[in-house]
C-alpha cells in the first residue's frame, strides 16, 4: 500500500514538473488523465478488489456469443 | 554559471549513488538461501510404510563437517558417516517431503538429487501415484536415475560403500558406468516418463539389491526390472538385460564367453563396440522384426592350449560369438514375451515407419506382441588379441 | 507531424525484426502442447504463410513515408472511422504488452525466482521497459544487435551440447496429429510471431531510407525463424513424447544437458535469452503504445505518458488472468482470435483502398 502511493509520488514528481515547466498543458491533462486511472486500478489491486478482465469479456463474447472456438484437446 | 555546474554534478553524483546503492540492495531474490541453512539431497528412497500404509520417503543428506575426513580415517575415528538419512511418512511423496522438516528444521535442497529408488512393493503396486512429485518439483532434475531395490530403499541407502563416502553417490556411479559389463542399463527420469507415457512400450529400470557379506553390506547390481504399465510385473536377469541391449542398440563393452566343443577350453571376448538396426516389417498381416548386429570384439583371454590365431579359428570363433549374442537377444525376447512387456519399444517402431498400419494394431498390441517373428543377423569381427599372439603354453610334439 | 525525432537506418530495421521474432521462443513451449513433434512444420508454415501479410506492412509503409499507423489510419478511413481502428490498435497493443509482462513474470514464478512476490516482478521489469522506452527508438535499434546475438548464441549452443542425447526418430511419422490441431498451431504462429509485426508500422515510419526495407524484413524474419525452429528441434528430438507435459520444454531439455560433469545446469541460459528476448519485445510494444496514444490524442512527445501507461500495464498483467492455466486457455482461443481482422485484415485492406483512392494524397497542410 505504502509502496504504491511512494511509486506513483515519484511518478507525479518526475513528469510534472517538466510538463510545467515547458507549458505543455494538452500533454499534462491526457497525463492527468492516464495518472488517475493507473493510480485507481492500483489501489483497486492494493485493497484485493476484484479488477474486470477484458479477456474474460472477450473470452465469453468470442467463444460463448459467437461461437467461434477450437475443439478443446 | 558555476552554479549550474555544481547543480549538474551534485544530479550526477546522486545518480551514481542511487546505481551502487541498487546493486547492492536489489541484487538476488527474496527467495535466496544461505549454503548453510540447506539440507543437501542427494538420493531419495520410497518405500511403503507397513504399520500405517503410508509413504516412508528417506532423503540422504550430506553432512558438511564429515566430508572433510580423508577416508582413509573414516573407519578411524568413530563412525564417520558423510551422510544422513532421514525419513518422513505422508500420504503423498510432497506431505513426506515437508515432513521431513520435523527432524531437519531446513527445507530439502533437492537439486543435486541423484538417485530416486523406489522399493519393490511400491514398483509391484503401480509407480504412476509416487512419480508425479520428482517430475513435477521444481528443483528436481530430470537427469536424476530411477532405480527399484530389491527389498526396501532404506536398506540400499543405508549400506554404506567402501571406497566412497556417500551411498547414493556410488550407485549413481555404478549405474553410470554400466557400459563395462552391459548387464544393466541407466534409465534416467525423463527416459522412465517417456516410455510410462506410450501405450506400448513397456519401462524398464534397474534393479539395485544389498547383500550382507559378514559385517558389510555391499550394494549389487542385479538385473533390471521390466514394468507393464506403472507394475512391475518381473525381471530381466544379466544375459537378458544384455539381449535388449543388442537390440537397442546401447551396448559399450562387456565380456563374451564362448566355449569350445570336445570341452577344449573357454574363450573371453571383449565387445569393443555394437551397432545395432531394426526393421520392422509387416507381411501378410504378420509382424516381422528385422533386427541386424555389428559388433566388434578382442580375444582378452583363452582358456585353451591351442593357437587360436589363424584364419579358420577366427571364422569359427566370430560364428560362435554370434550365436552367443543370439542366444541372448533370444533370451529376452522370449521373458519379454512371456512378461508380455515390449521392453524393445517395437510398437513405438511400427508407429514410427507404418504409421497407418499402427492405428489398427495399437488396441490389440498385447496379443499381437505374443506373434511377432523376430529375425536376427549378427555379424562379429574379431579386431584384434591384444597383447598376446600364440597363448603360453608348452609346444606340443609334432605328429 | 512525427512525434519520432529519432532516425533509424536500414540494417537496424533487420536486427529489430530478428530480436522481435526471436522473442517467441518462449511462445514455442506454449505451442508444443497443440502440436507436439510437429512443431517445426508449423513454424515453417507460419513463416511462409505470413510473409505476404508482412510485405503488405511494408508497403504500406513505403506508401506512406514517415508516417506511423495511427497517421495512415486517418489517411486511409478518414476522421472518424480511424480513430475507431486505431483505438481498436491501441487495445490490442495494451493486451499483448500485458501479456508478454506476464509471461516473463510467469517464468521467473515458475523457474528463476518462485519465491518472489509476483507483483514486484512484474514492477521491476515494467519499470525497466519503461525506462528503455524513454531513451527513444534510437536507442533501442542500437541496443537491438546485443539482443539477437543473444537470441541465436543460445539456441544454437544448447542444441551442440545436446546432439548426443537427441533421437531424431522423434519426428516421425510426419502426419500423425489431426489436421485440425495443425491448422490451430498455424493460427497461432501467425498470429504471435508473425502478426505482431504489425507494431512495425509504428516504427517503420523512422526508417530514413525506404529502399531497402523487404530485404531487409525478409532477412530478419528468416533469421528470427531459424533460431525458433532450432529451439523447436532441440525440444522434439531431445525430449521426445514428454514434449507435451512439460511446463517448458526449453527448460527441461536444457537441464538434461550433463556433459563431463562440469557442463551441468545450464537451464539458466535459457532464463537469460528469453528474459532479454521478452524484454526487447515488451520494450518494442510499450514504445508503439506510447507513440500510438500520444498521436491519438495529438500530443507533441509520447514521453509524459510513459509512466502512466506502464502503470496500468502492470495491473492489467497482474489481474487479467487467474493463473498460467487460464492464459494458456484463453489465449488458444479468443486471445488469437480478436486480432486476425487487425493483422490479416485491415492492413491490405488499407493498402488496397490506398492504391484505389490514389493515397496518400500531396500534403495540404497536415503535418507541422
Amino acid at each position: 500500500m505504502i509502496l504504491l502511493i511512494l511509486i506513483y509520488i515519484a511518478i507525479l514528481l518526475l513528469s510534472v514538473p517538466g510538463l510545467i515547466k515547458r507549458k505543455e498543458w494538452r500533454e499534462l491533462t491526457f497525463f492527468s488523465v492516464l495518472y488517475i486511472i493507473a493510480f485507481v486500478l492500483g489501489l483497486l489491486y492494493v485493497l484485493d478488489i476484484p479488477v474486470p478482465s477484458p479477456m474474460k469479456a472477450l473470452q465469453y463474447i468470442i467463444a460463448d456469443v459467437l461461437g467461434i472456438k477450437y475443439p478443446q484437446q | 554559471m558555476t552554479k549550474k555546474i555544481n547543480i549538474k554534478i551534485n544530479i550526477l553524483t546522486s545518480k551514481l549513488v542511487l546505481c551502487l546503492l541498487m546493486l547492492f540492495m536489489l541484487s538476488g531474490c527474496s527467495g535466496g538461501r544461505e549454503i548453510n541453512d540447506l539440507e543437501i539431497v542427494i538420493g531419495m528412497g520410497v518405500d511403503k510404510d507397513e504399520d500405517t500404509g503410508n509413504i516412508l520417503l528417506t532423503a540422504q543428506v550430506v553432512k558438511e563437517g564429515e566430508m572433510e575426513k580423508s577416508s582413509g580415517s573414516g573407519g578411524g575415528g568413530g563412525d564417520g558417516k558423510a551422510f544422513w538419512n532421514v525419513t518422513g511418512t505422508g500420504e503423498s511423496v510432497f506431505e513426506s517431503v515437508r515432513q521431513i522438516t520435523h527432524k531437519t528444521g531446513n527445507r530439502l535442497f533437492v537439486s543435486h538429487n541423484h538417485v530416486i529408488i523406489f522399493g519393490k512393493d511400491l514398483a509391484s503396486e503401480g509407480l504412476q501415484k509416487y512419480i508425479d512429485f520428482f517430475l513435477r518439483a521444481h528443483e528436481m532434475r530430470p537427469t536424476a536415475i530411477i532405480l527399484i531395490a530389491e527389498g526396501r530403499a532404506l536398506d540400499v541407502m543405508n549400506a554404506k560403500p567402501e571406497t566412497e563416502k556417500l551411498p547414493a553417490m556410488n550407485i549413481a556411479k555404478l549405474v553410470k558406468t554400466y557400459g563395462f559389463t552391459s548387464h544393466f542399463y541407466k534409465v534416467n527420469m525423463k527416459d522412465f516418463a517417456s516410455c510410462l507415457m506410450c501405450d506400448s512400450r513397456s519401462p524398464i529400470a534397474p534393479l539395485v539389491g544389498v547383500s550382507k557379506d559378514g559385517d558389510n553390506k555391499d550394494i549389487y547390481m542385479s538385473g533390471m526390472a521390466v514394468f507393464k504399465n506403472d507394475k512391475m510385473v518381473g525381471r530381466l536377469n544379466e544375459d537378458e538385460t544384455r539381449g535388449l541391449l543388442w537390440v537397442l542398440g546401447k551396448v559399450k563393452s562387456g565380456v563374451l564367453l564362448i566355449s569350445f566343443p570336445n570341452k577344449q577350453g573357454k574363450a573371453a571376448f571383449e565387445i569393443l563396440e555394437a551397432k545395432s538396426k531394426v526393421i520392422p516389417e509387416i507381411k501378410d498381416g504378420k509382424i516381422v522384426m528385422h533386427v541386424k548386429i555389428k559388433a566388434e570384439s578382442s580375444l582378452s583371454e583363452q582358456t585353451t592350449a591351442e593357437d587360436l590365431a589363424t584364419i579358420e579359428a577366427f571364422e569359427k570363433m566370430q560364428k560362435a560369438q554370434a550365436e552367443v549374442i543370439r542366444q541372448e537377444i533370444m533370451a529376452a525376447f522370449d521373458k519379454s514375451r512371456e512378461l508380455n512387456a515390449d521392453v524393445f519399444g517395437f510398437g513405438e517402431m511400427i508407429r514410427k515407419k507404418h504409421s497407418n498400419k499402427w492405428k489398427s494394431l495399437k488396441d490389440k498390441w498385447d496379443e499381437i506382441y505374443q506373434t511377432i517373428e523376430l529375425n536376427t543377423d549378427i555379424e562379429v569381427k574379431i579386431q584384434k588379441t591384444d597383447l598376446l599372439k600364440k597363448p603360453a603354453s608348452p609346444k606340443k610334439e609334432e605328429k | 507531424m512525427r512525434i519520432e525525432k529519432g532516425n533509424i537506418c536500414n540494417m537496424q530495421l533487420l536486427f529489430l525484426i530478428t530480436g522481435f521474432v526471436q522473442s517467441s521462443i518462449s511462445l514455442i513451449d506454449f505451442t508444443v502442447v497443440i502440436t507436439e513433434h510437429q512443431t517445426w512444420m508449423v513454424i515453417l508454415a507460419g513463416l511462409v504463410i505470413a510473409t505476404p501479410f508482412i510485405l503488405s506492412y511494408v508497403a504500406l509503409a513505403k506508401r506512406f513515408p514517415g508516417m506511423n499507423l495511427i497517421q495512415i489510419n486517418d489517411a486511409v478511413y478518414g476522421r472518424f472511422l480511424g480513430k475507431v481502428i486505431s483505438v481498436y490498435y491501441i487495445f490490442f497493443l495494451m493486451m499483448t504488452l500485458s501479456f508478454n509482462i506476464l509471461d516473463v513474470g510467469e517464468l521467473y514464478a515458475t523457474f528463476l525466482m518462485p519465491d518472489t512476490p509476483f507483483i514486484y516482478l512484474l514492477i521491476f521489469f515494467t519499470a525497466t521497459c519503461a525506462y528503455a522506452v524513454t531513451k527513444g527508438l534510437e536507442v533501442l535499434a542500437r541496443v537491438s544487435h546485443l539482443f539477437v546475438v543473444v537470441g541465436i548464441i543460445v539456441p544454437v549452443s544448447t542444441f551442440l551440447l545436446l546432439i548426443d542425447q537427441m533421437d531424431f526418430s522423434n519426428f516421425l511419422p510426419f502426419f500423425e496429429l489431426p489436421l485440425i490441431r495443425v491448422f490451430h498451431g498455424i493460427h497461432i504462429m501467425l498470429s504471435i510471431p508473425f502478426g505482431e509485426t504489425i507494431v512495425f508500422l509504428m516504427i517503420m515510419g523512422s526508417v530514413n531510407k525506404t529502399e531497402g526495407m523487404v530485404k531487409n524484413t525478409l532477412t530478419g524474419l528468416l533469421i528470427g525463424t531459424s533460431s525458433l525452429l532450432i529451439a523447436a528441434v532441440r525440444n522434439t528430438a531431445v525430449l521426445g513424447n514428454t514434449e507435451a507435459i512439460w511446463t517448458s520444454p526449453s527448460f527441461q531439455s536444457t537441464r538434461l544437458i550433463d556433459i563431463g560433469t562440469v557442463l551441468t545446469r545450464m537451464d539458466f541460459l535459457i532464463g537469460i535469452a528469453q528474459t532479454v528476448l521478452i524484454f526487447f519485445k515488451c520494450s518494442l510494444f510499450f514504445y508503439a503504445l506510447a507513440v500510438a496514444v500520444s498521436q491519438l490524442f495529438g500530443l507533441k512527445s509520447y514521453l509524459p505518458l510513459v509512466l502512466p501507461l506502464a502503470g496500468i500495464e502492470v495491473i492489467i498483467a497482474a489481474t487479467v488472468f487467474q493463473s498460467p492455466v487460464d492464459h494458456a486457455a484463453i489465449t488458444q482461443d479468443a486471445g488469437i482470435i480478436y486480432s486476425v481482422p487487425l493483422m490479416f485484415v485491415i492492413p491490405p485492406l488499407s493498402l488496397l483502398i490506398a492504391k484505389i483512392c490514389g493515397l496518400p494524397k500531396p500534403e495540404r497542410g497536415k503535418g507541422v
